[in-house]
Protein backbone atom coordinates (compact mmCIF):
# COMPACT_ATOMS: atom_id res chain seq x y z
CA UNK A 1 0.00 0.00 0.00
CA UNK A 2 1.48 3.32 -0.58
CA UNK A 3 2.13 5.77 1.67
CA UNK A 4 0.46 8.87 1.46
CA UNK A 5 0.94 12.84 3.18
CA UNK A 6 -2.11 14.57 1.90
CA UNK A 7 -1.42 17.50 4.20
CA UNK A 8 2.33 18.20 3.03
CA UNK A 9 4.38 21.06 4.33
CA UNK A 10 1.22 22.96 4.95
CA UNK A 11 0.65 20.78 8.03
CA UNK A 12 3.95 22.32 9.33
CA UNK A 13 2.12 25.84 9.95
CA UNK A 14 -1.05 24.66 12.69
CA UNK A 15 -0.21 26.90 15.24
CA UNK A 16 -4.09 26.46 16.54
CA UNK A 17 -3.40 22.85 17.00
CA UNK A 18 -0.32 22.61 17.91
CA UNK A 19 1.10 25.48 20.01
CA UNK A 20 4.64 27.30 20.04
CA UNK A 21 7.21 24.47 20.15
CA UNK A 22 5.09 23.94 16.76
CA UNK A 23 6.38 27.07 15.30
CA UNK A 24 9.59 26.61 16.90
CA UNK A 25 9.30 23.48 14.50
CA UNK A 26 8.42 25.17 11.23
CA UNK A 27 10.10 27.87 11.63
CA UNK A 28 13.75 25.49 12.31
CA UNK A 29 12.54 23.64 8.95
CA UNK A 30 11.85 27.19 6.91
CA UNK A 31 15.15 28.93 8.29
CA UNK A 32 17.31 25.59 7.18
CA UNK A 33 15.73 25.52 3.74
CA UNK A 34 16.67 29.51 3.26
CA UNK A 35 20.01 28.85 4.65
CA UNK A 36 20.33 25.47 2.24
CA UNK A 37 19.76 27.79 -0.89
CA UNK A 38 21.48 30.32 0.68
CA UNK A 39 24.81 28.52 0.93
CA UNK A 40 24.46 27.10 -2.81
CA UNK A 41 24.14 30.77 -3.99
CA UNK A 42 26.97 32.15 -1.24
CA UNK A 43 29.40 28.95 -2.78
CA UNK A 44 28.84 30.56 -6.57
CA UNK A 45 29.04 34.06 -5.68
CA UNK A 46 32.33 33.53 -3.59
CA UNK A 47 34.12 31.45 -6.41
CA UNK A 48 34.16 34.95 -8.17
CA UNK A 49 37.22 35.78 -6.22
CA UNK A 50 39.59 33.83 -8.09
CA UNK A 51 38.30 36.32 -11.80
CA UNK A 52 40.49 38.69 -10.11
CA UNK A 53 39.24 41.89 -7.40
CA UNK A 54 37.15 43.91 -10.64
CA UNK A 55 35.39 40.90 -10.67
CA UNK A 56 34.60 40.41 -6.95
CA UNK A 57 34.81 44.52 -6.09
CA UNK A 58 31.69 44.63 -8.43
CA UNK A 59 30.14 41.90 -7.68
CA UNK A 60 30.13 43.32 -3.90
CA UNK A 61 29.05 45.87 -4.53
CA UNK A 62 26.26 45.08 -6.78
CA UNK A 63 25.60 42.52 -3.68
CA UNK A 64 25.27 45.47 -1.60
CA UNK A 65 23.46 47.85 -4.12
CA UNK A 66 21.35 45.34 -6.47
CA UNK A 67 19.99 47.19 -8.81
CA UNK A 68 21.10 50.41 -8.05
CA UNK A 69 18.80 50.04 -4.45
CA UNK A 70 20.74 50.13 -1.24
CA UNK A 71 19.37 46.57 -0.51
CA UNK A 72 22.21 44.75 1.12
CA UNK A 73 22.24 45.42 4.80
CA UNK A 74 18.73 44.80 4.74
CA UNK A 75 19.16 41.44 3.14
CA UNK A 76 22.41 40.66 5.31
CA UNK A 77 20.29 41.67 8.58
CA UNK A 78 17.47 39.06 7.15
CA UNK A 79 20.16 36.85 6.64
CA UNK A 80 21.69 36.83 10.27
CA UNK A 81 18.20 36.72 12.21
CA UNK A 82 17.73 33.18 10.17
CA UNK A 83 20.96 32.05 10.89
CA UNK A 84 21.06 32.72 14.60
CA UNK A 85 17.50 31.43 15.07
CA UNK A 86 18.19 28.26 13.18
CA UNK A 87 21.52 28.11 15.29
CA UNK A 88 20.33 28.44 18.71
CA UNK A 89 17.21 26.74 18.05
CA UNK A 90 19.08 23.87 16.86
CA UNK A 91 21.52 23.83 19.66
CA UNK A 92 18.00 23.83 21.50
CA UNK A 93 17.03 20.19 20.12
CA UNK A 94 20.42 18.76 20.29
CA UNK A 95 19.99 19.24 23.45
CA UNK A 96 16.18 18.20 24.32
CA UNK A 97 16.41 15.56 21.52
CA UNK A 98 18.92 13.93 23.35
CA UNK A 99 17.05 13.52 26.56
CA UNK A 100 19.23 16.17 28.68
CA UNK A 101 17.21 19.16 30.23
CA UNK A 102 13.69 16.83 30.57
CA UNK A 103 11.63 15.95 32.83
CA UNK A 104 11.89 11.85 34.22
CA UNK A 105 9.22 9.81 32.07
CA UNK A 106 5.46 9.64 34.13
CA UNK A 107 2.22 8.35 33.52
CA UNK A 108 -0.23 10.65 31.56
CA UNK A 109 -2.69 11.88 33.81
CA UNK A 110 -5.48 14.58 32.83
CA UNK A 111 -5.84 16.98 31.55
CA UNK A 112 -2.27 15.61 29.79
CA UNK A 113 -0.49 18.79 30.26
CA UNK A 114 3.29 18.12 28.70
CA UNK A 115 5.82 18.52 32.01
CA UNK A 116 8.49 18.09 29.32
CA UNK A 117 7.67 21.42 28.16
CA UNK A 118 8.03 23.43 31.51
CA UNK A 119 11.06 23.58 33.76
CA UNK A 120 14.91 23.45 32.04
CA UNK A 121 13.38 22.88 28.53
CA UNK A 122 11.25 26.47 29.26
CA UNK A 123 14.35 27.99 30.98
CA UNK A 124 16.50 27.08 27.77
CA UNK A 125 14.24 28.33 25.36
CA UNK A 126 14.20 31.65 27.12
CA UNK A 127 17.64 31.91 27.87
CA UNK A 128 18.56 30.93 23.92
CA UNK A 129 15.77 33.76 22.80
CA UNK A 130 17.39 36.24 24.98
CA UNK A 131 20.42 35.41 23.13
CA UNK A 132 19.21 35.56 20.19
CA UNK A 133 17.84 39.14 20.48
CA UNK A 134 21.29 39.69 21.90
CA UNK A 135 23.45 38.59 18.86
CA UNK A 136 21.00 39.66 16.39
CA UNK A 137 21.20 43.84 18.14
CA UNK A 138 25.04 43.29 18.01
CA UNK A 139 24.93 41.51 14.60
CA UNK A 140 22.44 44.20 12.36
CA UNK A 141 24.05 47.50 14.23
CA UNK A 142 27.44 46.50 12.86
CA UNK A 143 25.63 45.95 9.44
CA UNK A 144 24.14 48.96 9.08
CA UNK A 145 26.87 51.20 10.87
CA UNK A 146 29.89 49.18 10.91
CA UNK A 147 30.55 49.38 14.81
CA UNK A 148 31.18 46.85 17.15
CA UNK A 149 29.87 47.13 20.34
CA UNK B 1 24.15 3.65 7.19
CA UNK B 2 21.27 3.13 9.94
CA UNK B 3 19.18 6.57 10.32
CA UNK B 4 20.25 6.63 14.04
CA UNK B 5 23.64 7.23 12.97
CA UNK B 6 22.54 9.94 10.37
CA UNK B 7 20.80 12.02 12.97
CA UNK B 8 23.80 11.65 15.71
CA UNK B 9 25.78 13.17 12.46
CA UNK B 10 23.65 15.84 11.92
CA UNK B 11 23.35 16.89 15.56
CA UNK B 12 27.44 16.47 15.77
CA UNK B 13 27.93 18.56 12.32
CA UNK B 14 25.42 21.04 13.56
CA UNK B 15 27.77 22.04 16.60
CA UNK B 16 30.83 22.22 14.90
CA UNK B 17 29.10 24.45 12.11
CA UNK B 18 28.08 26.89 15.35
CA UNK B 19 31.73 26.92 16.36
CA UNK B 20 33.08 27.36 12.83
CA UNK B 21 30.61 29.72 11.73
CA UNK B 22 31.18 31.75 14.67
CA UNK B 23 34.60 32.09 13.43
CA UNK B 24 33.18 32.98 9.84
CA UNK B 25 31.00 35.64 10.87
CA UNK B 26 34.54 37.30 13.20
CA UNK B 27 36.42 36.90 10.12
CA UNK B 28 33.94 39.84 8.16
CA UNK B 29 33.89 41.98 11.47
CA UNK B 30 36.37 42.11 14.69
CA UNK B 31 39.05 39.52 12.79
CA UNK B 32 39.19 41.30 9.38
CA UNK B 33 42.60 41.87 8.64
CA UNK B 34 41.86 45.45 8.13
CA UNK B 35 42.19 48.37 9.96
CA UNK B 36 38.51 49.84 8.83
CA UNK B 37 36.02 46.80 10.17
CA UNK B 38 32.95 48.19 8.05
CA UNK B 39 31.93 45.57 5.56
CA UNK B 40 31.75 48.08 3.00
CA UNK B 41 34.49 51.30 2.56
CA UNK B 42 33.23 53.51 -0.52
CA UNK B 43 34.73 56.55 -2.25
CA UNK B 44 32.52 59.40 -1.05
CA UNK B 45 32.28 60.54 -4.93
CA UNK B 46 30.62 57.21 -6.01
CA UNK B 47 29.78 53.50 -5.52
CA UNK B 48 33.51 52.59 -5.94
CA UNK B 49 35.14 49.82 -3.39
CA UNK B 50 38.21 51.41 -1.68
CA UNK B 51 38.26 49.04 1.46
CA UNK B 52 36.11 47.38 3.89
CA UNK B 53 36.11 43.47 5.65
CA UNK B 54 34.41 42.55 1.94
CA UNK B 55 37.19 44.26 0.07
CA UNK B 56 39.28 41.96 -2.33
CA UNK B 57 42.52 42.04 -0.62
CA UNK B 58 41.26 42.15 2.76
CA UNK B 59 39.57 38.59 1.35
CA UNK B 60 42.34 37.08 -0.41
CA UNK B 61 44.60 37.76 2.79
CA UNK B 62 42.15 35.56 4.69
CA UNK B 63 41.84 32.89 1.86
CA UNK B 64 45.73 32.71 1.36
CA UNK B 65 46.22 31.64 5.29
CA UNK B 66 46.30 28.13 5.50
CA UNK B 67 44.55 28.19 8.80
CA UNK B 68 41.60 29.96 7.47
CA UNK B 69 41.40 27.50 4.36
CA UNK B 70 41.15 24.94 6.00
CA UNK B 71 38.90 26.31 8.60
CA UNK B 72 36.63 27.08 5.55
CA UNK B 73 37.04 23.59 4.20
CA UNK B 74 35.47 21.92 6.92
CA UNK B 75 33.06 24.32 7.59
CA UNK B 76 32.11 23.80 4.05
CA UNK B 77 32.44 19.82 4.77
CA UNK B 78 29.98 20.02 7.82
CA UNK B 79 27.57 22.54 6.00
CA UNK B 80 26.69 20.68 3.15
CA UNK B 81 26.45 17.26 5.03
CA UNK B 82 24.42 19.01 7.28
CA UNK B 83 21.78 21.16 4.98
CA UNK B 84 21.81 18.23 2.22
CA UNK B 85 20.76 16.13 4.59
CA UNK B 86 18.67 18.11 6.26
CA UNK B 87 16.77 18.79 2.85
CA UNK B 88 16.71 14.89 2.05
CA UNK B 89 14.57 14.40 5.02
CA UNK B 90 12.28 17.31 4.65
CA UNK B 91 12.05 15.58 0.97
CA UNK B 92 11.54 12.03 1.97
CA UNK B 93 8.73 13.03 4.26
CA UNK B 94 6.65 15.16 1.75
CA UNK B 95 7.07 12.12 -0.68
CA UNK B 96 6.80 8.97 1.23
CA UNK B 97 7.77 5.52 0.15
CA UNK B 98 10.79 3.43 -0.69
CA UNK B 99 11.66 4.67 -4.50
CA UNK B 100 11.16 8.32 -4.00
CA UNK B 101 13.60 7.96 -0.82
CA UNK B 102 16.02 6.51 -3.33
CA UNK B 103 15.59 8.97 -5.72
CA UNK B 104 15.67 11.67 -3.03
CA UNK B 105 18.69 10.69 -1.43
CA UNK B 106 20.49 9.81 -4.62
CA UNK B 107 19.84 13.68 -5.62
CA UNK B 108 21.26 15.01 -2.62
CA UNK B 109 24.24 13.01 -3.02
CA UNK B 110 24.74 14.45 -5.98
CA UNK B 111 23.91 18.06 -5.53
CA UNK B 112 25.72 17.89 -2.69
CA UNK B 113 28.92 16.58 -4.12
CA UNK B 114 28.42 19.89 -6.84
CA UNK B 115 28.09 21.91 -4.28
CA UNK B 116 31.27 20.74 -2.23
CA UNK B 117 33.90 20.36 -5.13
CA UNK B 118 33.03 23.60 -6.59
CA UNK B 119 33.24 25.37 -3.36
CA UNK B 120 36.49 23.38 -2.52
CA UNK B 121 37.81 24.50 -5.57
CA UNK B 122 37.68 28.14 -4.74
CA UNK B 123 39.37 27.76 -1.23
CA UNK B 124 42.33 25.44 -2.81
CA UNK B 125 42.92 27.80 -5.40
CA UNK B 126 42.51 30.69 -3.17
CA UNK B 127 45.14 28.68 -1.05
CA UNK B 128 47.76 28.17 -3.79
CA UNK B 129 46.97 31.96 -4.65
CA UNK B 130 45.92 30.81 -8.23
CA UNK B 131 42.90 31.74 -10.46
CA UNK B 132 41.57 31.21 -13.71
Amino acid sequence: MAIENKKGWISWFNPIKYGFDRWLFAMHRFTGIVIGLYLMAHVFETSNILRGPLTWNNVMVFLDWPFGIHFGPYILSALLLVVVFHALNGLRLTIVENGLMLVRPYRPEYPYKPKSLAGWNFALKIVLGILMIVISVFGIVYIFTGVIL
Amino acid sequence: MRESKIMLLQYLTGLFILVLGTFHMLLLSVLAPTSNKVLYQYASTNHTLIGGTLYYSTVTAIYHTLLWGSIFELLLTFLVFHIFNGFRIILSEQFPGAKAEKVITYSMLILGLVIFIWGSRTIVLMLLQGGI
